[in-house]
């Protein structure tokens, strides 16, 4: 007699499913399948280095978009984002007073893409700003600030400052009208200071005025100083999200 | 006494096991969704409008305004209103540290975790913004000298009087600098006791006699002072207090959340509109002007 108990037969879905799903690469990555039980994906979560940075699972309010506005994530993701289109530009770009205003010229004209690659990083950076911003009234006005995440309000405006710092740094790296003065009357603020303003506006520049020394140094802060800072203030930042007990709720 | 950490721990809320969501795909699907939008639209934005390049720099030929970038104009508008020292330095470092200490000095649990927590904190943030937003605007009118156009157009637009303008004696309230030259300081110099050195506003000597100290602290201008760092500084002082004052009396403030939520709203309000007004309505000169009528002149 016929085995009756045959499993009953795959369907389509379920075909493509184990395609995709069950196959030696995919397991070898990620270890299981699509986590489709509530303990897979709280597995998912917890052994996915980049999911990690959450916890598995979280208060119902605070996935509501209408908490948090998704600000602070989407500030991570500008700053991923500009880096990303920051290494391409790196590739056609030298920081030299005589090739710097060429290279983007250049890059405009005669690259593929290009003109967007650098829209890309300059809109993001505006929108950083604007978003970081945003996030720090959202935090502010949820009353989130309070015991026990002073202190983590504290990294924030570190992290709203060292935002600025980056787009400032990046401002003068087109070396064109509107990058050589923005940089002149921005350093000349420093330049102010009623101590060490003249040294400090010495040390950023590295002479008196806007210059190849600028140049160098705005370029070397922006593309690896600064970047490197603000990621270890923005892994301090979400490591206390988590040690703080996740986002703030009413007691 | 209760140790930090014990207080940390205390003032967690108790954890809803059952109020919890999996952050797969709850929270993940949000995120991912929120970064798709954000790609496509900045995206649109920089296939429509592209980032600006003017000719290579020039040392040699200065744009009329020369602005910082946007995020600095804040700034550069109330460096045309003060000692530069304060405008570009004291004030933002100031802002910045007082932004920090927020948390350390509103320490009170209450009311965190939502929005508008405190029962008077929506009408608090409403009034702090737009009444800060309505005296930041009117002081920059003020110290633009726009009332004093406007005085002399509307006197002579009625037919009053038609060649009509500012009176002399009112010099001093034409903007803030008339503080320092409408007044006839020279003609109010007097002595006290055997010290006649208010006999010149002009150069009250500071320094140590004998002494060389930097020549600033040698002389002190005090028309100057006034116009420069008084009052400018007694207004950034002197206004905050008045709104506490103001939302006190109207029963509105009844703990430190509420003065918090009173001053950072009005810090909003004027952030954004030295931001604005430094951004779309300065000119040549850094005259006011209206958007539409701004050139960018090479010199
Ligand atoms: C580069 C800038 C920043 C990034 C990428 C960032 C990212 C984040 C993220 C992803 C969260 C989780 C909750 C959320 O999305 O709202 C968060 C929470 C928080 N952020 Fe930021 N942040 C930045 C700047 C700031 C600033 C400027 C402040 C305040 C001055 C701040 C203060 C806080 C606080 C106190 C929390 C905890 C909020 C809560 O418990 O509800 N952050 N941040």
């Amino acid at each position: 007699m016929a085995n009756l108990e045959r499993a009953p037969r795959k369907s389509f879905n379920d075909l493509i499913y184990d395609l995709i799903f069950k196959n030696y690469v995919w397991q070898s990555i990620f270890r299981t399948g699509y986590p489709n039980t509530p303990r897979n994906q709280m597995l998912a979560v917890a052994t996915n280095v980049f999911l990690h940075l959450h916890p598995t699972r979280i208060h119902r309010t605070h996935v509501k978009i209408t908490h948090t506005y998704c600000l602070g994530g989407l500030s991570f993701f500008m700053f991923l984002g500009l880096t990303v289109t920051g290494v391409l530009l790196m590739f056609y770009y030298v920081p030299s007073v005589e090739r710097a205003y060429q290279d983007i010229q250049a890059l405009e004209a005669n690259v593929r893409f290009g003109q967007l690659l650098r829209n890309m990083h300059r809109w993001m950076a505006h929108a950083m700003i604007i978003l970081v911003l945003l996030h720090m009234m959202r935090v502010f006005y949820t009353g989130a600030y309070k015991p026990p995440r002073e202190f983590n309000w504290v990294v924030g405006v570190v992290l709203f400052i060292l935002t600025l710092l980056l787009s400032f740094t990046g401002y003068l790296l087109p070396w064109d009208q509107l990058a050589f003065w923005a940089i002149t009357v921005g350093t000349t603020m420093v330049g102010s200071a009623p101590v060490l303003g003249d040294e400090s506006k010495f040390l950023l520049l590295g002479g008196f005025s806007v210059g190849p020394n600028a140049l160098i140094r705005f370029y070397t802060l922006h593309v690896i100083g600064l970047p490197l800072v603000i990621s270890i203030f923005l892994a301090v930042h979400f490591w206390r999200v988590r040690r703080d007990g996740g986002l703030a709720r009413p007691l | 006494m209760v140790s930090r950490a014990a207080a940390a721990v205390r003032t967690r809320p108790r954890r809803e096991r059952e109020q919890e969501v999996l952050v797969w795909p709850d929270l993940v699907f949000i995120e991912f969704i929120s970064a798709l939008i954000f790609s496509i639209a900045l995206m649109v934005l920089s296939a429509m409008v592209n980032a600006p390049l003017l000719n290579r720099a020039d040392p040699d030929t200065t744009p009329n305004p020369s602005k910082a970038p946007w995020y600095f104009l804040n700034l550069q508008e109330l460096l045309l209103h003060m000692e530069p020292a304060w405008a570009g330095v004291i004030v933002p470092t100031i802002a910045l540290v007082l932004l920090a200490a927020i948390p350390y000095w509103d320490r009170d649990t209450e009311g965190q975790g939502v929005w508008f927590g405190t029962k008077f904190a929506g009408r608090l943030a409403v009034f702090g913004f737009t009444a800060a937003t309505l005296i930041t605007s009117l002081l920059i009118i003020w110290d633009g000298s726009l009332h004093v156009v406007w005085t002399e157009n509307i006197i002579r637009g009625l037919g009053l009087n038609s060649d009509f303008s500012w009176p002399g004696g009112l010099d001093w309230f034409r903007n803030l600098r008339g503080f320092d030259t409408g007044i006839p300081w020279d003609s109010l110099g007097f002595t006290i006791g055997g010290f006649t050195m208010f006999a010149d506003w002009r150069a009250i000597p500071l320094g140590i006699p004998g002494t060389t100290t930097d020549p600033w602290l040698l002389n002190l201008n005090f028309p100057s002072f006034l116009s420069q760092q008084i009052i400018p500084v007694a207004t950034m002082v002197g206004l905050p207090v008045l709104f506490v004052l103001f939302c006190k009396a109207l029963g509105w403030i009844h703990t430190r959340r509420d003065i918090a939520l009173l001053i950072f709203s009005a810090f909003i309000g004027v952030y954004l509109t030295t931001t604005i007004v430094g951004t779309a309505f300065r000119g040549q000169g850094q005259d006011l002007k209206p958007p539409w009528d701004i050139v960018v002149l090479e010199e």
